[in-house]
């Protein structure tokens, strides 16, 4: 018997699903224990077997997400790291790219490198930007370096040498060097950690790399033996940032690609469903507590970039934090979720975050403390949360402290009631988020309308169908299990890694036998990664994608290549490519050549193949209405006040069921907010599918009473 | 027309319906970078967008706007509409002009404008601008009036009632080095404003309003209120200050009083260098632009970029002054001048704002121009950028290496040696560069560039801060100067330079300078300087007073006595 077991390991709890052969699933909760993030995972994994009534070595396999090397980074807590580099060059790292990430704020923090300047070290050696070498690399030189290394006690060696993109000899013998003369530091080359072009990006990444590597390594040795001590015998895989699945050696391997592990998930729990329902284009939106979380699925593909950044100083200015060039999959982090604080600003307008109150003292109505007007309390006056429902009941809200907050931070300020000072919050919190996503959306150049919104996190359902309605949004779909939904996605994931190297050189000077024997190397490392990890060598897709633009320019586009087109080294149908790929996204073509910036290959297994619970029976829903477990006023613009509405409990709607706003669901993480005109039905896959109506706004002449 | 005659909206209304406004821009921002032909709209944002009341106040503005195109638009407004006289605006219209003094300031900066219709009514006005990378003209740095730095765009149609006006296309593409990307701009920057047109008539339909008067007015009043209560909490006073530019033949003195009565700002340049045959003249446009995005970053950088936030601040300055330019002078490089804007503004307030200022940085902005042949006999000319270090700020030190008051980013080395025939041999941070200070500046830094191709390379620049260092504020002391040098000797910072294969060109960036006593700044800190080799242990004793024996540790007892005779000598100098 096959079961599988998906853990997410959060900053507050790890999550864990387990699937039954026959498709259905199990999940367990637990705190997460951030001294050794190891421990909630065994305990997990102990409970939810119990729990499920399966014996230990029944189970084929478990695949994992961790925030650890995120945090690491964040919280400053990696190992004391050394940076090799080229003469003149140690700077790089804290000279960076010079840009302010706010033009009219003199006064910001401009994050630290992670290698204090007393710990970056040059050797003497030079390759120009074909790769040749213009000095050879002096070894005393190395020696020397090593030596200064040792002496400051530092183990973990970050080496980044200009041009290593195109040639790692150098880099190469730097480390060969040190096993040969027993210094047993452990090292990251920037030609195996990611070999692009663009020197700071790449010191950036392969620093960060040294830094936690360390730590990941420490951290699956422990796992490994505890899952081993209760018994695992299943094949233990980790999930990178970019959604592909790999192995522990793998990850240990390449530690920075676990940099965004965890939310990567979630997106592929979206993707199944969407592949499942005819779905191709999904805005997955995550709505927790301090932010939310917007991912763009088009045509079945999740957006990806390899230009992410860590540990922003200023939370959601991109620019602000460490970049890395990694593959991840792409997400958008909005400063709005529940705990949002909400405020009137200069201007005397209501404002929405990013400040949070956090999980400690929290929103106001949490009654520990909490004095700030939040996004929760606008929810809970409104009606769309229940002060008895809260996390499944666990936790009662304090309507009266949530008007109180409300009343002093919004309503008097304005000269408004608590209730209009609640829908105002809860509007410019959805506006804040609508615009956020259409302004993503257009850089991505899709049409936001012809995409469903996928919600999840607890926040989520209660926002997602008045935000459909402002991105003109036809269908909003609410998942069942959201709050685990990052476990459940690793197990849908398909093994996959990606390699990348830089190769610049104009289109119609490329040298297609040097591109095929690259992409062939690059591939055949992938493969290695993917059978150690049990993928049997046919079954496997391989992707070669072109990282492409005109000459001169800073930022390139990905081009797809087709196999026949590399073996055929067909200079203008690449050409042709580029331009097709370049119209697509800018809708014109420049009077100018075309460039390869870097190759990159993707090799995947299929998908795996999921269990399907057991068919609904088709008249479940048809045959019964489902009925409400209560009543209460709930709040909608468009009844322009409360109106007393059905208050359905999610655990008993079945497939069929059709439920015509208003109309409240409630869950134990979340609530799903229908209103007025819209109509909720109850999916195969007990998913709630919202058809958002047109009539979200009275007309004008309506309103003027 | 009368905001009586709208259905009032409500605060909360009016917040969603703000919120909307900017976001429109922003969109507006992104389409045309995804629509734009130049890299330079693409990679560098150098455009924005706004928003004109049906009076002509600018109300709102795409977030990322660079500071230089603060306020211009509703004055290029003004002048459109002086020229269009009875005649007025129709439907479909755009004008276009580039025009200096009406303009940002510079001639490679175009200003489009369009008027948004909404049931026949103009109910305000869609503002663009764009920097272009070539303009025609000589592209000489030695221009000596405007005549030689391009094309002049008088107020044109380019669009008439929906119809591009192939007169004025024909003109533009006759004109331009390299037409299809700057009519490729110009079209696209045309697509994003009538969608932005497009999407404020939805809005408006949305929730049911017929123009935007009210929302404008609310805004602009609000910004107004809000900017006049930030000024009224600093004590009234004349403010007075000055900064010595290198300038070209001689130095040139930019000096300023800021006036603070009640809750309005004067600033005026009166006693500040005549204009000149150089072309660093920054017109009245650009003096203001600079000068109110200074006020604005002092007192609260999220106050919005609108007519309201700026209507208690006025500028002024004598005509034919280097910051007052009459015509025909020469002003591509204006930001040479302008960038000196913010810090002797700071300056002036350092006293009586010590928290809301920064000391000098840096800049103006570093470049270098090289032109050459490669030794497959290609051509090559690329602009390369450099910044200086930062000053320091009141609650903390200066980063090294950071753009101000402009935002331009380097050129990786990697990209620059793929390009061209050139090896970057060093590019570090200058130890004991940044002005000593309780807070420190930041570093300057170092870039030496060897040329491999057989044929000679030319280097052009003209460089500031080589005989004026940043200054140092409140106590703090200067950062160093730029130097220029070929093959290790010292060069004039403004000129160009023919070099060899073999031939090194070194760049010493400026650094910023400090802020309060060194001899304030907490022991560790010091201590952590010299670590990392950021101040050397002589400075760390001569600057700081922190004096560290042989072995790195604090000689406390001499520390101890060195400090307190400077802060002896400190408050005897009182």
């Amino acid at each position: 018997m096959s079961y599988r077991i998906g853990v997410d390991i959060g900053g507050t709890f790890t999550d864990l699903v387990l699937l039954r052969p026959e498709g259905t699933t199990v999940i367990h909760k637990l705190l997460t224990t951030p001294a050794a993030p190891e421990r909630a995972i065994l305990d997990g994994v102990n409970a939810l077997l119990e729990r499920a009534g399966v014996p230990v070595d029944a189970v084929s396999s478990i695949i994992h997400g961790t925030t650890l090397v995120a945090n690491a980074i964040i919280e400053r807590k990696g190992v004391p790291t050394a940076l090799i580099t080229t003469t003149g060059m140690r700077d790089v790292l804290e000279i960076g790219r010079e840009l302010r990430y706010d033009t009219y704020d003199p006064f910001i923090a401009i994050p630290r490198p992670l290698v204090p300047r007393r710990h970056r070290f040059e050797v003497s050696e030079r390759l120009d930007a074909t790769g040749a070498v213009l000095e050879p690399l002096d070894e005393a030189s190395v020696l020397a370096v090593f030596e200064a290394i040792r002496e400051a006690g530092i183990d973990s060696v970050a080496v980044c040498l200009l041009h290593a993109y195109r040639n790692p000899v150098h880099e190469q013998r730097i480390a060969a060097l040190a096993r040969e003369r027993g210094f047993g530091f452990t090292m990251s080359l920037s030609s195996d950690v990611m070999p692009e072009i663009r020197e700071y990006e790449r010191t950036s990444t392969t620093v960060a790399n040294a830094y936690v590597k360390p730590i990941v390594d420490e951290y699956l040795v422990s796992l490994d033996e505890g899952l081993s001590r209760i018994g695992v015998r299943a094949p233990f895989n980790l999930m990178l940032s970019d959604g592909g699945t790999v192995d522990m050696a793998a990850a240990a391997e390449h530690p920075i690609r676990l940099v965004q592990s965890g939310p990567a998930g979630g997106v592929y729990a979206a993707q199944r469903w969407g592949s499942r329902s005819e779905r191709g284009n999904l805005l997955v939106f995550d709505m927790g507590g301090t932010t939310a979380k917007a991912c763009l699925i088009h045509d079945g593909e999740p957006s990806r970039t390899s230009d992410f950044e860590v540990a922003r100083e200023y939370r959601f200015k991109q620019g602000s934090g460490l970049p890395l060039k990694v593959p991840v999959v792409e997400m958008l982090e909005i400063g709005c979720g529940g705990g949002s604080v909400a405020v009137i600003d200069g201007l005397g307008m209501i404002r929405v975050g990013p400040e949070s109150a956090g999980a400690e003292p929290g929103p106001a109505c949490y009654g520990a403390g909490g004095a700030a007007a939040t996004v929760t309390d606008a929810d809970l006056l409104l009606g769309y949360l229940s002060a008895d429902n809260f996390l499944g009941g666990a936790m009662r809200l304090d309507v009266d402290a949530a008007r109180e907050a409300l009343r002093s931070a919004i309503a008097e300020p304005l000269g408004v009631d608590v209730v209009q000072a609640a829908w105002g919050v809860h509007e410019m919190a959805n506006e804040s988020m609508a615009s956020a996503a259409s302004v993503h959306a257009l850089e991505k150049a899709v049409d936001v309308q012809r995409f469903s919104l996928f919600a999840s996190g607890g926040a989520g359902p209660v926002h997602a169908a008045h935000i459909a309605q402002k991105l003109g949004i036809r269908e909003v779909v609410c998942p069942l299990g959201a709050g685990v939904s990052s476990a459940f996605g690793f197990l849908t994931a398909p093994f996959a890694f990606e390699f990348s190297r830089s190769n610049p050189a104009p289109v119609h000077q490329t040298d297609f036998g040097q591109v095929r024997s690259h992409v062939a190397d690059m591939e055949a490392r992938a493969r290695t990664l993917l059978q150690q990890a049990g993928v049997a060598p046919d079954a496997v897709l391989v992707e070669v994608t072109a990282r492409m633009r005109y000459l001169g320019q800073g930022y390139e586009i990905v081009v797809t290549v087709p196999q026949d087109l590399l073996d055929a080294g067909d200079h203008d149908r690449l050409r042709q490519a580029f331009d097709a790929a370049y119209t697509e996204r800018y809708g014109n073509l420049q009077d100018s050549a075309p460039e390869v910036v870097s190759w990159r290959v993707v090799v995947r297994s299929h998908p795996p193949v999921l269990p399907e619970p057991p068919a609904p029976e088709a008249t479940a829903g048809g045959s019964s209405r489902p009925r409400p477990k209560g009543r209460r006023p709930v709040y909608f613009a468009a009844t322009e006040g409360f109106v007393e509405t059905d208050v359905h409990d999610r655990s008993g709607l079945q497939p069929g069921h059709v439920l015509t706003g208003p109309v409240v669901i409630e869950e134990a993480e979340s609530t799903v907010v229908v209103p007025p005109g819209c109509e909720a039905t109850v999916d195969r896959h007990r998913a709630i599918v919202i058809r958002i109506g047109n009539d979200h706004r009275p007309a004008a002449d309506e309103t003027g009473d | 027309m009368t905001t009586e005659d709208n259905p009032p909206i409500d605060s909360i209304q009016l917040g969603v319906v703000w919120q909307r406004l900017n976001s429109i821009l922003d969109e507006a921002a992104q389409t045309f970078v995804r629509t734009a032909f130049s890299t330079v709209v693409r990679e560098n944002w150098d455009f924005g967008f706004g928003l004109m009341a049906s009076d002509g106040r600018l109300f709102a503005q795409s977030s990322r706007s660079v500071p230089s195109f603060i306020g211009t638009m509703p004055v290029t407004l003004r002048v459109m509409r002086e020229t269009l006289g009875g005649d007025g605006w129709h439907e479909g219209d755009v004008l276009v002009t580039n025009d200096p003094w009406h303009c940002t300031g510079h001639l490679n900066d175009i200003t489009l404008i369009c008027p948004v219709f909404h049931r026949d009514r103009c109910i305000g006005y869609v503002g663009g601008i764009s920097h272009t990378v070539d303009i025609g003209g000589a592209t000489s740095p030695q221009a000596r009036d405007l005549f030689e730095e391009g094309l002049c765009i008088p107020v044109s149609h380019i669009v008439r009632a929906g119809e591009e006006n192939a007169d004025v296309i024909r003109f533009l593409a006759a004109n331009v080095r390299s037409p299809t990307e700057t009519l490729g701009d110009l079209r696209a920057q045309i697509a994003s404003m009538n969608e932005t047109a497009r999407r404020i008539r939805a809005l408006l339909e949305d929730i049911g309003i017929d123009d935007l008067d009210h929302v404008s007015a609310e805004v602009l009043e609000r910004s107004e209120r809000r900017m006049r209560a930030l000024i009224e909490a600093v004590p009234d006073g004349t403010y007075r200050s000055s900064i010595v530019a290198d300038g070209y033949d001689e130095p040139l003195t930019i000096r300023v009083a800021v006036t603070i009565a009640g809750n309005e700002v004067a600033i005026d340049y009166e006693g500040t260098a005549g204009q000149v045959e150089k072309p660093i003249n920054s017109v009245m446009n650009f003096t203001r632009s600079y000068s109110c995005y200074t006020i604005r970053s002092i007192l609260d950088p999220a106050t919005p970029n609108n007519d309201g936030s700026y209507a208690p601040i006025s500028v002024t300055a004598p005509e034919g002054s280097l910051v007052n330019p009459q015509r025909p002078a020469p002003v591509w490089a204006r930001h040479l001048t302008g960038h000196y804007f913010p810090p002797v503004i700071m300056s002036a307030l350092a006293d009586v704002l010590p928290e809301r200022v920064m000391a000098d940085s840096g800049s103006p902005l570093w470049a270098t121009y090289l032109r050459g042949i490669r030794d497959d006999k290609s051509r090559f000319a690329k602009i390369f950028f450099m910044n200086g270090g930062h000053g320091a700020r009141p609650d903390s030190d200066g980063p090294a290496c950071l753009s101000f008051p402009s935002n331009v980013s380097n050129t990786p080395i990697e990209e620059f040696e793929n390009e061209l025939p050139i090896v970057v041999r060093e590019k570090a941070l200058i130890s004991d560069s940044g002005g000593a200070g309780a807070h420190r500046g930041g570093l300057g830094q170092r870039i030496t560039m060897e040329v491999r191709s057989e044929r000679p390379v030319l280097f052009s620049y003209r460089n500031e801060r080589v005989n004026h260092p940043p200054r140092g504020f409140l106590g703090g002391e200067h950062g160093s100067r730029g130097r220029h040098l070929v093959n290790g000797a010292v060069v004039n910072p403004k000129a160009q330079a023919s070099l060899a294969q073999g031939d090194t060109f070194t760049f010493e960036l400026p650094s910023g300078g400090g802020m309060f006593p060194a001899w304030r700044r907490p022991i560790a800190a010091v201590v952590e300087d010299v670590l990392n080799g950021d101040v050397t242990v002589a400075s760390a004793r001569d600057s700081y007073g922190v004096v560290l024996d042989a072995s790195g540790s604090v000689d406390e007892a001499a520390t101890d006595r060195v400090r307190t005779e400077r802060a002896d000598g400190a408050e005897a100098e009182r």
